[in-house]
Order: structure tokens, then C-alpha cells, then sequence
């Protein structure tokens, strides 16, 4: 294993983290791991458990913030057909890596919130959709199931309930979309990846192989134990009044100390980029940061004191001096979001023009090509930014990405990637526009000579 | 004689078992058969559709989807670069050049002549603490730098042939590409066939 880099010691997730071979079961379990699949098992039932996980307070950290338990308690509590629990460990978001963090170093907290939570929504099959490229935490999950069956706990009677446990893993082929809910449980289904048209049957009545299906998150999934062991009360009191808990950040880019770290809800961003990991890199200024992933709209370097509250991010109050991006989420203004929580920093050193060409050719390589402004937009953007980073840009290119962004955001695409590309370029063209006039209008780069003047402290760093 | 050999199509058959509908067999076995040819020929796909009772065109579908799935024959060794923002704040665009000019590739659907190397620029690979980084066939590689790189290639092109085993190149398919120099921009991460 390469050297842990981010939180260990923390107050939920990463508890126990640093200690030697945590991924082991014999270690998990004298450190007071499987207690709470135990307790749950033998002591509750799944409606408890569902009101514990509700009066917790957790909400989902695959990006959506969707209430847990809510989610649980929408599944029917008896069905013909079975049930499944979906895990979705796809983690694709760029900036994102958590949950391999989590996978990686504790394989059996992730299955334990599995054991319970296939248990609360009454599933006795539960699947986990791991991206393919995860080699490492797929080796780690296949030997710690194998721990699991050889103790019981995945097998008929899982401490000594009258309730089999099967757990299965799928591997992914290498494509974003399959972390958006829908997608994945196509690509379950054995199908190309293509997010399905919502609108009632949920999956909840109509998921994976058209049987009620819950997906959550790895994150998510594995803060369950902590919540059934100490109670959702306790939960409840970290973080903020609305906003309760910790969670992963992933901070990566321009920073001294990259890494995932757990922190309370509630602290701001520069408690986590400053604090945690460092802050700036020796002689640079913090220019914009991604609070989640590189689906949240960017944010300037001097908004860090903005709060990581799940609702509070996304006041449109905190851009106070700054213009105001049209950014559209189910018709309404905000600010930014916390999503996935890969926060992603970069220095005055380099374009913000070139950062979001980089953005959108991810967007437009990654869009299933189901809708119209998704699939020929991004690509239409692609060579907007093209046009204007070679020197052939006009202002006509900078309507042109204008008339982008409005097209792809506020639900005229089937999902939440195309709302995503249009964040991207509409955060950046208002908080940058200079940057891109400059591009545009005079086929200069002020942030590459910047760069060209100061040495650079990371090897073989570019601003290519 | 198909390109499947017993072993593989023993195990292709036992995959639908494991789920509630034979398609969701389709990826695991699309993913045996590109492990043992090397690639997806078009006749592993076919087998892979006639095993699976499914439509050769689904198959196909299927793997043309995905980034992982090569219709195309790679190198033995199978670098993918991240390119993605966070690797490219620390450098991963020169990165990328010097392991296509390393292992004297100039695109990514190309094969290094002596067949062991192929280098493709992906996105997120999800350690962007880490960054810059790679996935070398199975495995993660952190921090890198043109040093690492080197040393890793070094190390694939210097292990003496096991024996039995002919030194790799792909098992059929068009000649490898001669080598070329790398190109000066960095290629932008292969496409997606977007209808197929
Ligand atoms: C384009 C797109 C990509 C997504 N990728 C992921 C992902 O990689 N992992 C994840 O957990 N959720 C992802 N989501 C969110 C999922 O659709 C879903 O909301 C989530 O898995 C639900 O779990 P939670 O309630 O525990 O957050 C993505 C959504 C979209 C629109
Ligand atoms: S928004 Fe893009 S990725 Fe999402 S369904 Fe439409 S085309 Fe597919
Ligand atoms: S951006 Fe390279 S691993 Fe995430």
C-alpha cells in the first residue's frame, strides 16, 4: 500500500484509520468493528434501524445530498420480487477520491454498513458497482468477503439471524456516467450506460432487473456502523444544524499536503484547503477551487472562508463582491455545491481558460450521447475553447459558450452531467471572464506568463 | 477453432448463473475474453455473443461503450495516463508526451514496434491525491515523474521471456506501428465510437 495520505484518527469514518492491517477482519473486529452489524441484527429491526439512520441526519455523499434514511423508507416492505441494495463505488468525479480511501483502508466498514443496511431495507442480496480501474480495493473487497463467509457474517445466518446475506461485486468498464444512479444500474443490467428517464416507477419499485432497488454510495454506506453503534442522536450533534456528521474531502491540485480528510460539516473550505492540507504552494496564491468535484461551479480564491454546510454552500450570498453566475439547479440560483467534496485547487499559475477546455473535452467524451444539448453541446464547446486558446477566437466565441451554457443546465438534460458541463463553462466565463477575453480578443495568456517568471516549485509542471 | 480457448469458454459459461438475467453476464465475459486474446477481435465478440445466446450487434454495443473494453489491439503493457485537472495541474500533459516518446508511439491507438507498450490518456482515475499518476495494466503508480516512467518501462522491456512464453506481441491483428516521435501537444483522451 502506497503511504496513507489524509486523515487518519478522525471522529466517524476514519477512526481507526493508520492502524497496522485495519483491513483485516480479525483487526477490524478487536478494534470494535461488526458490533453494530451484531446490534442491529440481534437487537433491532429494519424500521428502527431506518428511524435511527433518519434521526441521524445523514444525507447521501455521492453528490446529491438526498436524505439516507428517507431513501430507505420509500422501499416497499414486502415485494414479490427481491430486493437489492446497490453500492455505488463507480467514483469517477474528477477531484474525487474518497471512496477508494475508504475502500482501500477498511474494506469491512464499508461491508458492515452493507450488512446493516441490506438488513434495514429488508434486501438479503446486495451488489457493489466498483469501477474497473479499482484493482486494488476490488482485491481488498474480494478477501474481505471472503473473511466475512468463512465467519458467517455474509451466509445464511449472519449472527445467528434468521436472515441470509449475499454480497456481490460488479466491475465497471470505464465510464463516468456510470456513477449517475440510473447509468450504473444499466450497466448492472449488462446494457450500455445511459441514465434512465425518472419519473415514477423509482427505483425504489422498478431498480435493477425491475426489482425494488436502494443505491447509496460507499461514503455513505460506511458512516451506517458508527450511526448504529453510537445512535443517530450522536450523529445528529456533529456538524451543523442542517448538515449533520463529517465527511471526506479529497483535496488535490495546488496544495502542499494532497490528500482526503475527514472533517466536520460546518468548518469552511479554508479550514480544510489552508488547515489540512497545507494551503498554497511556497510563493503561489490560491486563484479558484472546486468545492466538489469538477461538477461544482468554481469558486474564487478569496471566497475560502465559504462554510462546507450542505445548504449553506450554496448561497448565492456568499459571492458577495462577485458577479453572479447563472448557474441553474431545479430552477433555482445558487452559489455552488458541496458534491462529491473533491476539492480541487489551483494556482495563479495557470489558465482558467485551459483548465475548462480540459473540463469540457471530459464532458463531451464522457456524455452517453442520450439528449441533444448534452452530446452536441459539449463538443460544440470543445471547439469554441479551441478556436479561442489558438489565437482564432472572437467575442462571437464568447456567445457562442454562453448560448452553451444556458442550453445544457436547468433540467433540459436527462441528467446531471449536462447540467455539469454548462456549471463549468457559466462559472468560469463570470468569474474569468477577463482571462477569456484575453484569449480571445488578444491571444494572450497573462497566467502562462506569470508562470514563465516564477520557478515553478513542482517538477515538470506545465501550463500546456 | 475459435479464439476462445476451453478454459475461457468454460468460465464464460458458468458466468450467467451469477445474475438474474443473462446480460449482465455480457461485461464479465467480454472482459475473460479480452484478457486471454488481448484484445476484442471480432471474432472474440462473436464468441463471446454465441456463448451468451445474445445478439452479436448487443455484444458489440456493449464493448464499444466502454474505455476499458480495446477493439483495437493494445501493447502488452497498457499505460493510462490521467489527464484529468488534477493531474494536469502537476504536470501530466508532459508526462504523457515523454511516455509516448519513451516507448516511440505517436497516437494512442498505437502499439510500440516491439509490441510491448501501448499509452492512452484517460480521465480521473480517482487517486488525484496522488497526482500525477497512472494505471499500468493492473496496477496504480503515484507521484510520477519522466524518472518513474522511465524506470517502469525499463523494467517491462528487460524481463526475460518465461518459459514457454513468446516475448508479446499481439496475437494477431495489423503489424505494429513503426515507432514516430512523439507529437508536441498532447493528444486529447481517445474517443468514445459515440453510436455503434
Ligand atoms: C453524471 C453523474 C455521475 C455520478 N457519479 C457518482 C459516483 O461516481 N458515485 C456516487 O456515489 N454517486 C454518483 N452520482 C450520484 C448518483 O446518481 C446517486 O445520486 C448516488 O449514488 C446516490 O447515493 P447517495 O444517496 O448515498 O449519495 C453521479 C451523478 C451524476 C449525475
Ligand atoms: S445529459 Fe448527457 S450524459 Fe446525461 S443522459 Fe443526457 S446525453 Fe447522457
Ligand atoms: S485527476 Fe488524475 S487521478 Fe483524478
Amino acid at each position: 500500500m502506497p503511504e496513507l495520505r489524509g486523515t487518519t484518527k478522525g471522529p466517524v469514518l476514519t477512526r481507526w484509520f493508520g492502524t497496522d492491517n485495519l483491513h483485516t477482519l480479525d483487526v477490524y473486529e478487536k478494534l470494535g468493528g461488526y458490533g453494530a452489524m451484531r446490534k442491529a441484527l440481534t437487537t433491532m429491526n429494519p424500521d428502527q434501524i431506518v428511524q435511527e439512520v433518519k434521526d441521524s441526519g445523514l444525507r447521501g455523499r455521492g453528490g446529491a445530498d438526498f436524505s439516507t434514511g428517507v431513501k430507505w423508507s420509500l422501499m416497499p416492505k414486502e415485494s414479490a420480487l427481491p430486493m437489492h441494495l446497490v453500492v455505488n463505488a463507480d467514483e469517477s468525479e474528477p477531484g474525487s477520491a474518497k471512496d477508494r480511501y475508504l475502500m482501500e483502508n477498511s474494506p469491512h466498514m464499508l461491508l458492515e454498513g452493507i450488512g446493516i443496511a441490506a438488513f434495514a431495507i429488508r434486501s438479503h442480496q446486495a451488489w457493489i458497482y466498483i469501477r474497473g480501474e479499482y484493482d486494488g480495493p476490488y482485491e481488498r473487497l474480494v478477501t474481505a468477503i471472503g473473511e466475512m463467509k468463512k465467519k458467517g457474517y455474509i451466509g445464511p445466518k449472519p449472527f445467528g439471524a434468521d436472515w441470509p446475506l449475499d454480497v456481490r461485486i460488479f466491475r465497471g468498464h470505464g465510464a463516468y456516467i456510470c456513477g449517475e444512479e440510473g447509468a450504473l444500474l444499466e450497466s448492472l443490467e449488462g446494457k450500455r450506460a445511459q441514465p434512465r428517464a425518472w419519473k415514477p416507477p423509482y427505483p425504489a419499485q422498478k431498480g435493477v432487473w425491475n426489482r425494488p432497488t436502494t443505491v447509496n454510495n460507499v461514503e455513505t454506506i460506511s458512516t451506517v456502523p458508527w450511526i448504529i453503534e453510537n445512535g443517530g442522536a450522536a450523529y445528529a450533534k456533529l456538524g451543523t444544524e442542517k448538515s449533520h456528521g463529517t465527511r471526506m474531502f479529497t483535496v488535490s491540485g495546488h496544495v502542499q499536503r494532497p490528500g482526503n480528510y475527514e472533517m466536520e460539516i460546518g468548518k469552511t473550505y479554508r479550514d480544510l484547503i489552508e488547515g489540512l492540507a497545507g494551503g498554497a504552494l511556497p510563493g503561489h496564491t490560491i486563484k479558484a477551487w472546486w468545492p466538489g468535484g469538477s461538477s461544482s461551479p468554481v469558486m474564487p480564491g478569496d471566497l475560502l472562508d465559504t462554510t462546507t454546510d450542505l445548504d449553506g454552500v450554496k448561497n448565492v450570498a456568499n459571492l458577495k463582491s462577485h458577479p453572479q453566475p447563472p448557474l441553474n439547479m431545479g430552477g433555482r440560483a445558487f452559489a455552488t455545491m458541496g458534491g462529491s467534496g473533491g476539492v480541487i485547487v489551483m494556482d495563479e499559475s495557470f489558465c482558467m481558460v485551459k483548465a475548462a477546455h480540459r473540463l469540457l473535452q471530459f464532458y463531451a467524451h464522457e456524455s452517453c450521447g442520450k439528449c441533444t444539448p448534452c452530446r452536441v453541446g459539449g463538443n460544440w464547446a470543445v471547439r469554441a475553447y479551441e478556436r479561442i486558446l489558438s489565437g482564432e477566437g472572437g467575442t462571437e466565441d464568447l456567445g457562442i459558450l454562453d448560448r452553451i451554457q444556458d442550453g445544457l443546465q436547468a433540467g433540459r438534460c436527462l441528467c446531471g452531467l449536462g447540467d455539469a458541463a454548462g456549471w463549468v463553462i457559466a462559472s468560469t466565463l463570470t468569474h474569468y471572464r477577463s482571462e477569456y477575453e484575453e484569449h480571445a480578443l488578444h491571444n494572450v495568456c497573462s497566467a502562462e506568463m506569470a508562470a514563465v517568471n516564477a520557478t515553478s516549485p513542482l517538477a515538470g509542471r506545465t501550463n500546456a | 477453432m475459435g479464439v476462445l480457448s476451453e478454459h475461457v469458454i468454460e468460465e464464460i459459461r458458468g458466468l450467467p448463473a451469477q445474475f438474474p438475467d443473462i446480460r449482465s453476464a455480457v461485461m464479465p465475459a467480454l472482459d475473460l475474453a479480452q484478457e486471454h486474446v488481448g484484445y476484442l477481435s471480432p471474432e472474440a465478440m462473436s464468441e463471446v455473443a454465441e456463448l451468451l445466446k445474445l445478439d452479436p450487434g448487443y455484444v458489440q454495443g456493449v464493448a464499444t461503450f466502454y474505455t476499458l473494453f480495446h477493439t483495437e489491439p493494445v501493447g502488452k503493457h497498457r499505460m493510462y495516463l490521467c489527464t484529468n485537472i488534477s493531474c494536469k495541474l502537476r504536470g501530466a500533459d508532459d508526462l504523457l508526451a515523454h511516455a509516448m516518446q519513451s516507448v516511440g508511439v505517436g497516437g494512442q491507438s498505437e502499439v510500440s514496434a516491439d509490441g510491448l507498450f501501448s499509452v492512452e490518456a484517460v480521465e480521473c482515475l480517482g487517486a488525484c491525491e496522488y497526482a500525477p499518476m497512472m494505471r499500468l495494466d493492473h496496477s496504480y503508480h503515484y507521484d510520477l515523474t519522466a524518472e518513474k516512467i522511465d524506470a517502469l518501462i525499463a523494467e517491462r522491456k528487460n524481463v526475460l521471456p518465461i518459459h514457454g512464453e513468446v516475448p508479446a506481441k499481439p496475437a494477431e491483428g495489423p503489424p505494429a506501428a513503426p515507432a514516430k516521435p512523439a507529437r508536441k501537444r498532447a493528444a486529447a483522451p481517445r474517443k468514445k465510437k459515440a453510436d455503434a
